[in-house]
């Protein structure tokens, strides 16, 4: 290989792991386009979209390359981020030759994070914390607490099993409704919205609404609706599923609602 | 009140655990959701409408993010993500969804102008928020750096 396709594999690579872990547009193509300068590429065009990136260099040079990465909306990451971040600093500090930069790079890449029970407990904070916070009092804060560490167990099953995640965020809800409203239905006194809105906070497209916003007002369109429509999307599959375990306690439940 | 600020710093902490925020930017995620939900507190205590607090609070998380982001030298993403689920309108799609299948119509076209109305006072609370131009954050970061390396550098 070409000395500026190595190069130019390390900046995509880079690229790669940047916007899957939630790094944006404009992050990425300045990380690449940076990380191209420092190693002395002159000439280059780099074209990041949420799920693809498309880099050339040298175009008019016989070690001329191009390369393009497929990169599907994925789970975000951001101590990744934050950790490519840096690299691409360091990298751009002239520390790192192209071989220790691929060895760094790998290193990010094994990044894991908190562990699976700190992660579950985190779930269910999140959700208890939530229903408090737009009104719950302490038995539907602790109820959300446990059916949001159950969405969590759920969310994590399903997507090892593979089942697209719209179709996580339409079973999701209606477990969580399901869950909140069968309580209600054997006679505990709790209020059934707010149980349900706290747990939700784990389905609810807060990460792709803020990115999409930033996109599109940055002049990245074509991301930007990429990720206002994942967000949507997401958004009425949790109404349709909320709408649907809302129905069947409607119709079989013979509740007065 | 205090009750509340706990709840939004716990809840933004959790959300930074579940996105893997770096472990030494957990106080700074809290501080920051805390900081937005107070700002939308104050906000709804002064007479404005859910929209319009919402607007303040991302306004106030955005900036608060950036600048966090300065002195950290951190994305602003990673505040900005998790801090912003205090505001991210889950409630209201619930509520639209509900009233929807209860065939409440009034409602449900309430709750739903609701919901976009949020959605979009977010919007330009993050988008005013980054109009201040990436310059004067960047002196921000270098003057807090670079003093810390010539007080280093003193010391030694």
């Amino acid at each position: 290989m070409e000395e500026s396709q190595k190069i130019l594999k390390l900046a995509v690579s880079i690229g790669e792991e940047l916007l899957k872990n939630g790094g944006e547009i404009y992050r990425v193509q300045e990380t690449m386009g940076r990380i191209l300068e420092a190693y002395g590429m002159v000439e280059y065009n780099v074209f990041v979209v949420s799920n693809g990136i498309f880099a050339t260099v040298h175009e008019d040079r016989p070690d001329r390359g191009s390369m393009v990465r497929y990169v599907p909306l994925g789970k975000v990451h951001l101590g990744k981020v934050t950790a490519l971040n840096q690299l691409s600093r360091e990298i751009c500090g002239g520390k790192y030759t192209i071989e220790e930069a691929y060895e760094r790079l790998e290193q990010c890449r094994q990044i894991s994070g908190i562990g699976k029970i700190g992660k579950l407990l985190a779930a269910g904070m999140g959700c208890g914390a939530f229903c408090y916070l737009f009104g719950g009092r302490v038995r539907e804060t602790l109820i959300a607490f446990f059916l949001g560490m159950l969405l969590w167990l759920f969310m994590q099953a399903l997507a090892r099993g593979k089942v697209s995640k719209f179709l996580v965020s339409i079973l999701g809800s209606v477990l969580v409704t399901a869950v909140s409203f069968g309580l209600s239905a054997f006679g505990f006194d709790i209020m059934r919205d707010k149980v349900v809105i706290g747990a939700i906070m784990l389905l609810v497209p807060g990460v792709p609404l803020t990115t999409a916003i930033r996109e599109l007002f940055s002049g990245d369109y074509l991301s930007g609706i990429i990720h206002l429509a994942d967000a949507l999307i997401t958004a009425v599959c949790i109404a349709v599923g909320v709408g649907a375990a809302v129905k069947v306690f409607q119709v079989f439940g013979g509740m007065s609602l | 009140m205090i009750g509340q600020l706990i709840a939004a710093m716990l809840g933004t902490l959790a959300f930074g655990i579940v996105f893997d925020v770096p472990k030494k930017e957990y106080l700074f995620c809290a501080i920051n959701g805390g900081l937005g939900w107070l700002t939308y507190l104050l906000l709804g205590q002064c007479g404005a409408d859910m929209a319009l607090a919402s607007l303040g609070s991302a306004l106030i998380l955005t900036l608060t993010a950036r600048i966090l982001s300065a002195v950290r030298r951190c994305p602003a993403t990673v505040f900005l993500i998790t801090g912003i689920f205090t505001l991210v309108p889950g409630a209201g799609i619930y509520y639209t969804a509900y009233y929807a299948l209860m065939n409440d119509l009034a409602l449900f076209t309430i709750k739903g102008i609701e919901t976009f109305k949020v959605a979009g006072a977010i919007t330009l609370g993050i988008v005013f928020g980054f109009a201040l131009p990436q310059s004067w954050f960047a002196r921000l970061s270098s003057a807090i750096h670079d003093k810390r390396r010539i007080d280093k550098h003193v010391g030694k």
